[in-house]
């Protein structure tokens, strides 16, 4: 006994000593990052997005790396929702990568607090370029005359739909058909198809709603960073949903929650849906239905509101290489070799000269086709104010408690006005 | 004679009767950990949301697949960081808490009390508002992107649930012990180690499990401190598979996860056998 | 190896007299009877303490302190926090996403922690008998507990939940048909709680640690009286396992205050928190929603104080009653 004791402890004390040197070395083998001996700078470069993504970007960044020998660039990605608390923790500590991979929606919720890098300055000493965006991007990441970002992709809000279910039901979808038309051919679908609803229920999606406020001469906020309609205005088009929710014509908000993390289209549940139209790649792989991008419905058979909302790049505030980060964005949006390899996995490129390199295949020609047949349609953005994420949330999940029966229209509304408005700070 | 075989017999009926239920429980207990192995021999478009619990056509794709590594990092890189984490994680917690625990449970010195509820209170703070704080201090301290900021409370006993789980388990053994080492001329350092220690085995083994296990499948702090792939986890791999803007790899999650669960369970399989038996055969005659 | 024998190996007599300590100090007779008390004692006992100490003062209560102080601020984590007294706390009991949380957390703690706990110890109980194959069906038992929360769970638990799925399909043979339990507000929860009481392992592993220290012998004693099996369970297992399962309520207790990931990956990641109509809106996701997704850290440390006062007290409700059911070997002397 006592010798087993002996040689446990004798094999403990020399595994401590080895995890204590492993340690020491981890920590002096890794620390700092930026500007080394040599003359090299290392920006860091955090995006979101899956492994598929992954390795196109990793392509990119060894591309410019060899174009600018002096830049190195460490890259880290995580999904999303953990991109965000990561950003946010590490900009509470004053340790935001260099740059980043943004949304156009949080360019105020981020520039107002001054952690976004203003890239006016780099781009009037050369070191990026703001010509060649295709139309409707070039002032993109223009805020309040600064310029917080500078878009990838883009991508706009599109009707996708089951061909084959809308021509069993004798619907076409036509370029200027009204909402009448849609919610009547919504329920000629599910007449004639016994297991496919109409269409899945929308209501909640705070950017469709946005596009039907702005064919009405309004938006879903105002320049001043107020919601820009009124609680009658969101019990009409609420309650509107919800007529034909309750007549069966749309996906019940259960069937919708259980399908998840799938859409209800692409979980075959209904025939259409409103969302991004890059996300018809996504249902493609998702299901084995065709799907087809169709028009967004107007009020007046005209106009549909659309916009091009982006994908970005924006530099941090503190970063101490603002000109390599401005050198690193204008490659990642300009170069032509970009643009062939990243192909429309950030949505459809900004610039033309990507835009030119990419010869777009199967769904990423439907999509290309989309964008075409609507650029003619294509509004200004207006800047979505800080808060503007918080209240997208409560949108959709308010109304959702409404399709869920948990909720009543007029408390529901009113639950709404409460929470955007303390968000926005109104 | 006959009694005799009668209870024999009647013995092995009841060991049969346990055998058999048993394995009906764990039928269904283990219905699920069955479908995520269907489900890794699935098509990924047939994965979310299927009711079937073992695939028509099975495929070893997404398998395959995880042999490409993920932007460039090969997945056993993922394993090996895990591997260390897990490894240094638990020396550190076997170390630092007996040795709490010792004094809390062994020793009675000034403020011991005061001390102890202190310890137990740090179990109540949800760990989410300490986030920030403590990245902050990692990040004064020039730490961030080392396993350091992973590592260190486990060094340092910040885990009060081993510490709380080593005192009431010594609690438990005979004082006799210490007051016969004690008279022999042994200081507390030698109680600890001689003595109390291999009485303990049963909680050390309980506790190096645990930690295991959950530095293993620990997320969070992987995520916020580690910015770069060549560092990550196991558990940060895991959650690469799938994005908003991607068309979701679920295959090679569901593959990644089971391959994933292996060097948890053999750690268990290696492990448990000493859980039990411990305190049993470590024995007080030694 | 026959059971009785390696039973009997087992059954070493756990000491006498064991400890004097009881697991509350506190409820320690004044510390003035120890006669080892001493400067001595203090120095070895700090000197063994000195890692838990740095530690703490490092890591622990050095954020605390800093979150306690945030908790009466608005702070958004990139403005220097702002002084504004008690109206966070003030806010808490206006918001109605905050009771929500409170309701929904309440009833995942009263009917998980209990489920949970007895599982645990009916699978120990199970399993504490060596029999052949004892290391497969400990880790067959311990495997949920082995995979932790991770998206694969979530997708799994989608799955079999889902409409017409394995457990819809079982249920609806006694006539209840729920559809597709995660879509629903009120059969989401359950589907969470099944969750945490099927990753029972931790508790198990501990019960059965405790189940092994008691002495066979008084299991034989108690057969001859011609005590059942239950009497046996009442007025021997339970009590001689007790600390173990004062030690398992009150971690699992605690730890299902703060649940957090395994309602995120059940609810699927994406900006709709909260799972269907917030049925899965515990209160650790609510609190990191506010702190990290809101930026009100402010707010979010105002909530963890509170979630810290409700444990606290239900943990020195339990630290209070222990003298009641749990039962420490006393000090001979």
């Amino acid at each position: 006994m006592g010798a087993r004791r002996w040689t446990v402890r004798a094999r403990g004390a020399r595994a401590a000593a080895a995890v204590v040197a492993a340690l020491g070395l981890l920590a002096t083998g890794c620390g700092g990052g930026s500007g080394s001996g040599d003359g090299k700078v290392t920006i860091r470069y955090s995006w979101w997005g899956a492994k598929d993504r992954a390795e196109l970007i990793q392509k990119t960044v060894r591309l410019f790396e060899k174009e600018h020998p002096n830049i190195k660039v460490k890259t880290d990605f995580s999904e999303y929702t953990d991109f965000w608390s990561k950003f946010n923790t590490q900009a509470a500590g004053g340790n935001a990568p260099d740059v980043f991979q943004n949304s156009y929606a949080f360019l105020r919720k981020y520039g107002d607090k001054n952690l976004l890098l203003d890239l006016n300055g780099q781009a009037d000493a050369g070191n990026l370029s703001l010509k060649g965006f295709r139309d409707g991007l070039e002032k993109a990441g223009d805020i309040d005359g600064k310029l917080l970002g500078v878009p990838v992709g883009a991508n706009t809000f599109a009707f996708f739909y089951n061909p084959d279910a809308y021509q069993k039901a004798g619907v076409t979808v036509e370029e200027g058909w009204t909402w009448d038309d849609f919610f009547a051919a919504a329920k000629k679908v599910r007449k004639s198809d016994g297991t496919l609803y109409g269409a899945s229920d929308n209501a909640n999606v705070m950017y469709l709603y946005d596009l039907y406020l702005r064919q009405n001469g309004k938006a879903f906020f105002t320049k001043d960073n107020k919601l820009g309609f009124t609680k009658d205005d969101l019990t009409e088009w609420w309650g509107r949903w919800q007529s034909h929710a309750k007549a069966g014509e749309l996906v019940p908000g259960k069937k919708s929650e259980q399908a998840k993390p799938k859409a209800s289209i692409s979980a075959d549940l209904s025939a259409s849906e409103f969302t991004w139209d890059n996300f018809l790649v996504r249902f493609a792989a998702e299901t084995k239905t065709t799907l087809d991008l169709g028009p967004i419905p107007t009020t007046d058979g005209k106009r549909t509101g659309q916009y091009l909302s982006s994908l970005m790049l924006s530099g941090s505030a503190r970063t101490q290489h603002p000109k390599e980060v401005a050198q690193f964005i204008d490659f990642m949006t300009h170069d032509p070799e970009v643009g062939r390899i990243m192909g429309y996995n950030r949505g459809i490129p900004a610039t033309t000269a990507q835009y030119d390199a990419y010869k777009p295949q199967g769904v990423d020609a439907k999509i290309a086709a989309y964008e075409k047949s609507v650029r003619a349609e294509l509004e200004p953005i207006t800047p979505h104010p800080a808060g503007a994420d918080v209240a997208e949330a409560a949108f959709l999940r308010i109304y959702t408690q409404v399709a869920l029966g948990q909720s009543s229209m007029g408390k529901a509304v009113d639950q709404f006005f409460s929470e955007a408005e303390s968000a926005l700070g109104s | 004679m006959s009694a005799a075989s009668l209870t024999v017999g009647r013995r092995r009926v009841r060991s049969v009767i346990w055998h058999v239920g048993a394995l009906a429980v764990l039928a269904v207990i283990l219905y699920p950990v069955v479908w995520v192995i269907g489900g890794s021999f699935k098509p990924g478009d047939q994965i979310v949301g299927s009711l079937q619990l073992l695939p028509t056509d099975p495929i070893t794709d997404n398998y395959r697949r995880l042999s490409d590594g993920i932007a460039d990092v090969p997945i056993s890189t993922f394993f090996t960081n895990s591997l260390v984490l897990a490894a240094g994680s638990v020396i550190g917690v076997l170390f630092s808490c007996s040795l709490a625990a010792y004094a809390f449970a062994r020793i009675r010195f000034a403020g011991r009390d005061a001390l102890f509820t202190l310890m137990i209170s740090t179990l109540l703070l949800p760990f989410q508002v300490l986030i920030i704080p403590q990245y902050i201090l990692f990040q004064k301290l020039d730490l961030i992107n080392t396993y350091v900021p992973l590592l260190l409370g486990k060094y340092l006993a910040a885990d009060a649930f081993f510490v709380f789980l080593m005192v009431q388990f010594m609690r438990g053994l005979p004082r006799e012990l210490d007051e016969a080492a004690r008279l022999d001329g042994c200081g507390h350092l030698r109680i600890y180690w001689n003595v109390v220690l291999p009485l303990c085995r049963p909680a050390l083994i309980t506790s190096a499990i645990f930690t295991f296990i959950w530095s293993w499948n620990d997320f969070i702090g992987p995520l916020l401190y580690l910015n770069e792939p060549d560092k990550y986890t196991v558990s940060l791999g895991l959650k690469l598979f799938i994005d908003q803007d991607s068309v979701a790899d679920y295959g090679g999650m569901v593959a990644m996860s089971l391959v994933a669960l292996l060097p948890v369970l053999l750690f268990f399989l290696a492990f448990q056998r000493y859980l039990v038996e411990g305190a049993a055969t470590s024995g007080l005659k030694g | 190896m026959t059971p009785t024998t390696t039973r009997a190996a087992d059954g070493v007599p756990p000491p006498g007299g064991t400890s004097p300590e009881k697991a509350a100090p506190g409820t320690r007779p004044a510390p003035a009877a120890g006669r080892r008390q001493g400067r001595p004692e203090t120095l070895a006992g700090y000197l063994f303490l000195t890692p838990w100490c740095i530690g703490i003062l490092l890591l622990t209560l050095g954020p605390m302190l800093v979150s306690l102080y945030l908790a009466f601020t608005d702070y958004n984590l990139f403005d220097s926090p702002r002084w504004i007294g008690f109206k966070n706390f003030q806010d808490l009991f206006q918001d109605d996403r905050w009771w929500t949380s409170v309701q929904v957390t309440l009833k995942y703690v009263l009917i998980g922690t209990p489920l949970k706990l007895a599982a645990a110890l009916a699978v120990a109980l199970l399993l504490v008998k060596p029999r052949k194959g004892q290391g497969f069906y400990r880790s067959a038992f311990y495997a949920p507990s082995l995979i932790g929360a991770s998206v694969s769970i979530g997708v799994v638990w989608r799955a079999i939940f889902n409409d017409d799925a394995v457990v819809d399909k079982s249920m609806s043979l006694f006539g209840w048909d729920v559809g597709g339990w995660i879509g629903d507000p009120d059969w989401a929860l359950p589907t969470l709680i099944t969750l945490t009481v099927w990753q029972f392992g931790a508790p198990m592993v501990i019960f059965l640690a405790g189940l092994k220290q008691v002495p066979g012998e008084l299991y034989e004693a108690a057969e001859m009286d011609g005590a059942g099996r239950w009497r046996r369970f009442r007025s021997i297992t339970l009590p001689m396992i007790s600390p173990v399962l004062f030690f398992n309520l009150l971690l699992e207790l605690i730890h299902s205050f703060q649940v957090f990931t395994s309602a995120v990956v059940i609810a699927g990641s994406g900006t709709n928190t909260g799972g269907p109509g917030d049925s899965l809106l515990v209160y650790g996701w609510y609190l990191y929603e506010q702190g990290f997704r809101n930026l009100r850290m402010g707010y979010a440390a105002a909530m963890a104080w509170m979630l810290m006062l409700g444990i606290g007290l239900v943990t020195a409700v339990l630290f209070r009653t222990q003298r009641g059911w749990v039962h420490y070997e006393e000090d001979p002397k």
